[in-house]
Formats: structure tokens, sequence, C-alpha cells
């Protein structure tokens, strides 16, 4: 059945919540930036640069964490496809 | 401040619709649950600004994308095809911010000629290349050749004038170019400051380059000068 992705802004989103979900997803944070569970800073795949909590997305494709900016999301759509 | 909307409703998207207004969401464990699972289920995206996503996703969906995609058999080329139309539309929606932005990422990963690219597509010079490209197409197999080799060796093509560029050095560089590999179209780009100089450039050019035909593409910020070499049948 086809269905269309429902797309949740975390802009309004308390930082308490982002990191419940951030823990959900097996993640972490120093407050500023997006950690693995090790500790290290969560790069962003396309752009290999630290993804801030308040700038970060979370798309579908095994979690995948990345910058809000067009470069990023555009590589996205490059290799998972569209969201819908 | 948080406000803490748990409990108001049993739907959690229904809470964030509520939450904007106000303040801070805080979302219930069991939304948080809810939302992971969806997540993993790929119903659902954490985004930031609605209007990134959206500017994006309708770029992908373009008429001129699909055209690019037909006739540019190049994935990284086609990439930086559509940075260039994002580009124009941030142009065109006046968010400076997010188009130097933009700029600054595909420079750091495409380098400077990889920006050439996109900024050859953001003005529109792109399309109008192909537009002479298919006045002058002999089989379609040339038209797609050519398109992949000015995008390819798009310095032997385009002159892109910097803002601080001396009228002197630009034509003599232009000439070089030219001299060099007698390309059949031949395009001098000036965008902001450097459209001036292109403006003040446009006789000498002229002159230099009398195997061409000149056609331009002039507003206020921008002024490109495509030279067409002059077919001899």
């Amino acid at each position: 059945m086809f269905s269309i992705m429902e797309f949740i802004s975390l802009k309004n989103v308390s930082l308490k919540s982002k990191i419940c979900l951030l823990e959900g997803l097996g993640f972490k944070t120093d407050g500023e930036f997006v950690l693995d569970k090790n500790g290290n800073k969560v790069l962003d795949k396309y752009l290999e640069i630290p993804i801030k909590i308040d700038n970060m997305v979370i798309l579908p494709g095994s979690t995948i964490i990345l910058d809000d900016n067009e470069f990023s999301l555009s590589k996205y759509i490059e290799e998972y496809g569209d969201f819908a | 401040m948080g406000t803490s909307l748990e409990g108001n409703s049993n739907s959690p998207i229904e809470d964030a619709a509520k939450g904007i207004t106000k303040g801070f969401l805080e979302w219930s464990s069991k939304a948080i649950a809810d939302y992971i699972n969806k997540l993993k289920n790929k119903e659902l995206a954490f985004i930031q600004d609605e209007k990134t996503i959206k500017l994006v996703r309708e770029i992908y969906n373009a008429g001129e994308v699909k055209f690019y995609d037909t006739y540019i058999n190049d994935k990284e080329l086609l990439f930086l095809a559509k940075m260039g139309i994002t580009l124009r539309r941030l142009e065109e929606n006046d968010e400076k911010d997010k188009l130097m932005n933009l700029r600054d990422k595909i420079y750091r990963q495409y380098d400077v000629n990889g920006l050439h690219i996109a900024q050859f597509v953001q003005n529109g010079i792109l399309n109008r290349y192909i537009g002479i490209l298919i006045e002058r197409m002999t089989t379609l197999d040339k038209f797609q050749e050519d398109l992949l080799d000015l995008l390819q060796n798009i310095d032997k093509y385009v002159l892109f004038v910097e803002g601080l560029s001396r009228t002197r050095d630009m034509i003599q560089k232009a000439v070089t170019i030219v001299n060099a590999h007698n390309p059949s179209i031949f395009i001098v780009s000036g965008i902001g400051p450097a459209a001036e100089i292109v403006r003040e450039s446009e006789d000498r050019l002229k002159e230099f380059l009398r195997e061409y035909d000149l056609e331009k593409m002039s507003s206020g910020k921008k002024e490109i000068l495509f030279f067409k070499k002059v077919l001899s049948f």
C-alpha cells in the first residue's frame, strides 16, 4: 500500500525530548553535538561535519542523522530516493 | 521553560501541533517510542526547517531536472546541476545566508570547478547554452557528447570573471582560452560586481573574437556574453 511519509519538525521540541529521542536511537549528546554511543561526534555522512543537536535531521534508512541543509538532504535523496 | 503536553491527547502529532503555540514541546516516553517505531518503518522523518526539505523535494521533481536527467549521463555532474537549480531558487527567494552556505558546501566538496558548474546552472547559462546547441544540433548523440564535454571541461568554454579582475587581464585571459581550445561556443560570465567589467570589455572582446557572433544575457547584476562561432556551410 502506498503511504506518504510524515515530517515532524524538531525546531520547537525541548532539548530533553531530543535527548530522549537520540537515546532511543542509540545516540547521545554533549548538549551541543550529536554523539555516538562511544561519545564520538557523529558526522554528517555527506559533508563530514559534526552535527549540532539544534540542526539535526533524523531520516529513515538505518537511522541517518544529518545536518539540516540542502546539500545533505539532496545527497540523501540521491542515495535513498524521495521521502514519499 | 518547557511546556509539558503529556497526556493532553491520544495523538503525539496532535500534541506536537498544539505545542508550537505554547513553547517547547515535551514528548512523552510513549510518543518517542511511537515516533522511533514509525521512523524505523520509514513512515516518519524528523526535520528542522520544513522549507528546506520542501525546496529539495520540489527541485528533484522539477521538469528542468528531468530534462537534465535525460541528457547528462554523469551522476556527479547531474548532482551539481541540481545544486545549481537550488542556488537559483534560494537567490529568487532572497535567502542570502542559505545561498552562501550552500555555495560554501559545494565549493568544499567539489572545489572551484564544481562551484562553477553549479553557478553556470544557477544563472541560467546552461539552459541558453543548451538552446544554442539545439539550434546547431546534427544528432542527439553529438548534442549529449557536447553537453557532457562542456560540463567536464567547463573552464575551456567559460570565463567566470571575478569582481576584482582588471579589464585588461580579463580580456587577455579570454583570448588565451579561445586560442588554446578553439571552442564553438565561448562564454564570458560576469555576475555582481563582475557584470560591469564584462560590459566594459564587450567591444574589445568583439574585436578579438571576430570569428564569433555575439549574443547577450543582460540584466542589472548579470552580464553574460555568448560568443558563437560563425558556422560556414
